[in-house]
């Protein structure tokens, strides 16, 4: 069973795709099937982009830790970044209406809350940001 | 991911197949849609048919175009987005913004106009 991998990487969006692909062959590592190991993917990466624009403001200095555990039937991701940004007072998760729309920001935070089913932020020991994202094994 | 145009009775029709997720082929997207602009080409028809995945960039880059077209009087529509693609498109409820076909020949009938 995969336990205690913990990857650091620098807040830098051109990493973002090499990132993809290992959560994809953890998640079919850990039993994810084909089909849904995209959805997987892009559901972390979501978080993981919003971790280092939000967090880190696009600072490569700043680090984005991805923690991953698997347990009974549960695939887990811990996504701590170096920042204090509240996602829903800074994103919010409603697209609003028209212009709003158009300009709206939060797809990712939507885009990952629907494929994951299960995200939730809150605060690390340290008081900074961490977002948990759980994927239901079969 | 992979883009391929055609113009089809004056529309410029982008076919696009992959992911269109984060990394450098969004720049390759964001050229087309600026070149569709910058050559007043008219209005865009987007094949999805054969998009495996999008994520938020991807999304981003599809409405910074919808926007710049329809700032030149143009207009972008959707073909054949798959299911799974269809999904992101009523989460985020751009829906609500693109026009969505699942026939070409009716797709660019109504563009064509």
């Amino acid at each position: 069973m995969l336990k205690g991998i913990v990857l650091k990487i620098p807040s830098d969006d051109t990493i973002v795709e090499a990132v993809q692909i290992f959560v994809e062959k953890i998640g079919l590592t850990a039993g994810v099937n084909e089909e849904d190991v995209t959805g997987l993917s892009i559901a972390v990466m979501e978080v993981v982009k919003n971790a280092m624009e939000h967090g880190n403001g696009g600072d490569p200095r700043k680090l984005v830790t991805i923690y991953v555990d698997v347990y009974s039937g549960r695939l887990q991701f811990i996504i701590d970044d170096c920042g204090s940004w509240q996602p829903d007072a800074d994103l919010g998760h409603e697209p609003g209406e028209g212009e709003a729309l158009i300009n709206s920001r939060g797809r990712g935070v939507l885009i990952a809350r629907n494929l994951a089913r299960w995200l939730d932020y809150g605060l690390n020991p340290e008081g900074k940001t961490r977002a948990t994202l759980i994927w239901p094994l079969s | 991911m992979k883009i391929k145009e055609e113009i089809k009775d004056g529309v410029m029709v982008i076919r696009l197949s992959g992911k269109v997720i984060s990394g450098p082929d969004l720049m390759d997207l964001k050229s087309v849609f600026q070149s569709a602009v910058s050559k007043a080409t008219g209005n865009v028809l987007l094949d999805l048919g054969h998009v495996a995945w999008m994520d938020s960039s991807g999304l981003g880059v599809l409405v910074s175009g919808h926007t710049s077209l329809a700032r030149e009087g143009g207009r972008m529509a959707i073909l054949n987005a798959t299911k799974k693609i269809h999904e992101l498109f009523i989460i985020t409820k751009l829906v609500t913004i693109f026009e969505t076909f699942n026939d070409e020949s009716e797709a660019i009938e109504s563009l064509k106009e």
